[in-house]
């Protein structure tokens, strides 16, 4: 039989099973995304963060009221198979450290860990003593500052600053239609458009993914439309017009 | 006999001799030798009851027999594929996880209780049953869970490959699994397995693969 | 000749020195350091639909020059990179599925079909893509892209070799390709096997594909 079969009992704990998926033992409580969940066996409960049951000490934990959405705590005794959209899995474990990673890539963490949105839209940035699970499309690899990234292409960093803007001039200039481009008008890839990271630290990066819609970061945009007076809202009317008629 | 061989994880490379083995409509990638591919139509197995049986349960399972001499390289979309040799018993599959079985296997649709209408994926199951070679695809390697009385076993549909053995399969619209569903995740109820046997899952949703 | 090292099975490091060129499809770009520099040029030949979008029956790939001196990784989506080494050898690859090459590598596009006479069915609706390859001759490194792991069937005088066009990846050696296709009643109206069309090889080589029939 050339299927890993496995019993409650012989299942990893807190390990990798494959690459491609990680078991948890739960005891107590234990942060998940939604929907990552492929297995259990046991006793579990699943409740959505602002439920009344869930202790204070909990939730203050987690501070990134915009994502409070996708994660749910997971209480009780048993073994919990995740897994995610069949990307790698990688546990990482932070002593007194930080971690920033991609929003939907983070699959599951400590509750000993603090949860906070990072200024980077669709990051959320971990910081402590604890462990968590991030997934990646392909194996995580690792690379130290000064490096510029393809934004798709980024995982996350720990420790360097958060990355800045890098738009490449001298490709603009030659690019056919560099006006359009420049503006986001166009699908924009990484030659044009980098996150242009310095100092100590590390970059974990991936093959880059398809850029599926983030709720999150759909909710992002949307809370900053508060910020706007009606011209602005007018302009960002077109803008999403002329984007809406490019698509084909 | 059509021998079954895996190349890597990804490839089924069936050796034929003059023989024919059935495989998921569309899944050869190469061929070495004289070999031609016929669709299970109404020829197909069980006659036109069979195809008509097809039809109306849903079961979007269109296999083809391959026959000739040769060898040929079955694969699809990248998946893994997991060989389970049957001797005798029946295993349960989702439609979609199906890619390859020797001939001489059969294969039913079962009915398999009331399930939402938002799966999509009809109210029944294809068994396969018989001796014999099956290949299971995956999208991940496929992961074994073993069942027995005392230790059920809870699956997220999505993740629902296969299983065998003396199982009872319920569907549990637990209140608190609805909450742990994200919003791109069709099934709001759990896969509850109890008894002695087998659950065979993939580390990823159905549908919700990498996009490409 | 700059120096390629599979990082992973998706990521491909270039490491690019003072006057050498390397070519990648626009989007392939993923990471650099060091003093490198990226200028857009297009190819003379052409392909069909996928890969980043943009590229459209008829149209110029786009693609993009690396010069300077630094460290590029190149991957492309979640797909896997296969690195192929030549020696005074030519590569034929299916042009969506080539990730980036040495500048002192000649490209160049063939065009799948003509041979078989079935051109105007090729270019219809029926396969669901074109067969637009590209030939890199000369010495120099290529990376191609595949959807999982490509494997390798070797073609000899003995074979009867016939690739799926969809799983079709490259070739390389003295390979002759032909499109056949068996297109009874059945097949054209969508009630065949989804076999009808396949590349038929002969002569000597080696050829890639892959274990999947997405289109990149």
């Amino acid at each position: 039989m050339s299927i890993q079969t496995y019993t409650a009992q012989s299942l990893p704990s807190d390990d990798n099973i494959n690459a491609y998926s990680f078991c948890v033992d739960v005891n107590g409580e234990y942060f998940t995304q939604r929907g990552k969940m492929i297995a259990y066996y046991g006793q579990l409960k699943f409740e959505a963060l602002t439920a009344g049951s869930v202790s204070s000490l909990i939730a203050s934990a987690f501070s990134a009221p915009l994502y409070a959405h996708d994660f749910i705590v997971v209480t009780g005794h048993g073994k919990l198979i995740l897994g995610d959209r069949g990307f790698d899995i990688n546990s990482y474990t932070l002593q007194d450290g930080n971690l920033t990673v991609r929003a939907p890539n983070l699959l599951a963490f400590d509750p000993a860990l603090a949860l906070k949105q990072s200024i980077i839209p669709g990051f959320l940035t971990l910081l402590g003593t604890g462990r968590f699970l991030a997934s990646s499309n392909g194996p995580v690899h690792f690379i130290e500052p000064p490096v510029r990234v393809d934004p798709q292409a980024v995982v996350g960093w720990s420790d360097c600053p958060s990355p800045c803007h890098h738009y490449d001039a001298a490709y603009m200039k030659g690019v056919i239609g560099a006006a359009q481009a420049f503006m986001g008008l166009g699908p924009s890839s990484g030659e044009e458009h980098q996150f242009d990271f310095t100092g100590a630290g590390t970059v974990l990066m991936q093959s880059s993914e398809t850029v599926r819609e983030s709720e999150a970061l759909v909710r992002e945009m949307e809370s900053q439309l508060g910020l706007l007076g009606t011209p602005s809202l007018e302009h960002l009317q077109d803008q999403i017009q002329q984007r809406l008629g490019q698509q084909r | 006999m059509a021998t079954f061989e895996l190349d890597g994880s990804r490839l089924l490379k069936v050796r034929i001799d003059g023989e024919t083995f059935k495989a998921l409509n569309g899944s050869m990638v190469a061929y070495d030798g004289d070999v031609s591919f016929k669709r299970q139509g109404i020829g197909g197995q069980g006659g036109v009851k069979g195809a008509f049986k097809r039809k109306l349960t849903g079961e979007s399972l269109t296999l083809m027999d391959v026959s000739g001499t040769g060898v040929v390289y079955i694969a699809n979309m990248a998946m893994e594929i997991n060989l389970v040799q049957l001797a005798g018993e029946r295993i349960w599959v989702e439609a979609s996880n199906l890619v390859a079985l020797e001939a001489k296997l059969k294969t039913d649709q079962k009915f398999n209780g009331l399930r939402g209408a938002t799966t999509g994926q009809g109210l029944f199951t294809t068994t396969v049953h018989g001796q014999g070679t099956v290949a299971l695809l995956s999208d991940g390697p496929a992961i074994g869970l073993e069942v027995d009385q005392g230790t059920p076993l809870n699956v997220d549909p999505q993740a629902y490959v296969a299983h065998k053995g003396q199982l009872q399969q319920n569907f549990v619209t637990d209140v608190t699994w609805r909450t742990a569903i994200g919003q791109s995740s069709g099934e709001s109820f759990q896969l509850r397995f109890q008894g002695q046997g087998t659950v065979y899952i993939q580390p990823a949703e159905r549908d919700a693969g990498i996009d490409v | 000749m700059p120096s390629y090292s599979e990082i992973n099975s998706k990521l491909v490091e270039v490491a690019v020195n003072a006057g050498e060129q390397v070519l990648a499809r626009r989007g392939a770009m993923l990471a650099y350091t060091g003093d490198v520099r990226f200028k857009p040029t297009v190819t003379a030949g052409s392909g069909v639909g996928g890969f980043v979008g943009r590229v459209v029956r008829g149209e110029n790939i786009p693609m993009m020059i690396c010069e300077g001196r630094g460290k590029v990784l190149y991957g492309a989506l979640g797909l896997h990179v296969t690195h192929v080494a030549l020696s005074n050898d030519q590569l034929t690859v299916e042009a969506d599925k080539l990730l980036c090459y040495d500048g002192t590598l000649q490209a160049g596009t063939v065009f799948l079909g003509d041979k078989g006479g079935f051109k105007a069915v090729v270019a219809g609706q029926m396969t669901g893509q074109g067969l637009f390859t590209t030939q890199l001759s000369g010495s120099g490194n290529a990376v191609m892209l595949s959807h999982g792991p490509v494997f390798v069937l070797d073609v000899d005088g003995q074979s009867k070799v016939a690739v799926d066009p969809q799983a079709y990846v490259g070739h390389t050696g003295a390979i002759d390709i032909k499109l056949g296709a068996s297109v009874g009643w059945r097949e054209a109206v969508g009630r065949g096997s989804g076999e009808a069309f396949q590349l038929k090889l002969s002569g000597s080589g080696q050829v890639f594909v892959q274990a999947s029939e997405e289109r990149l």
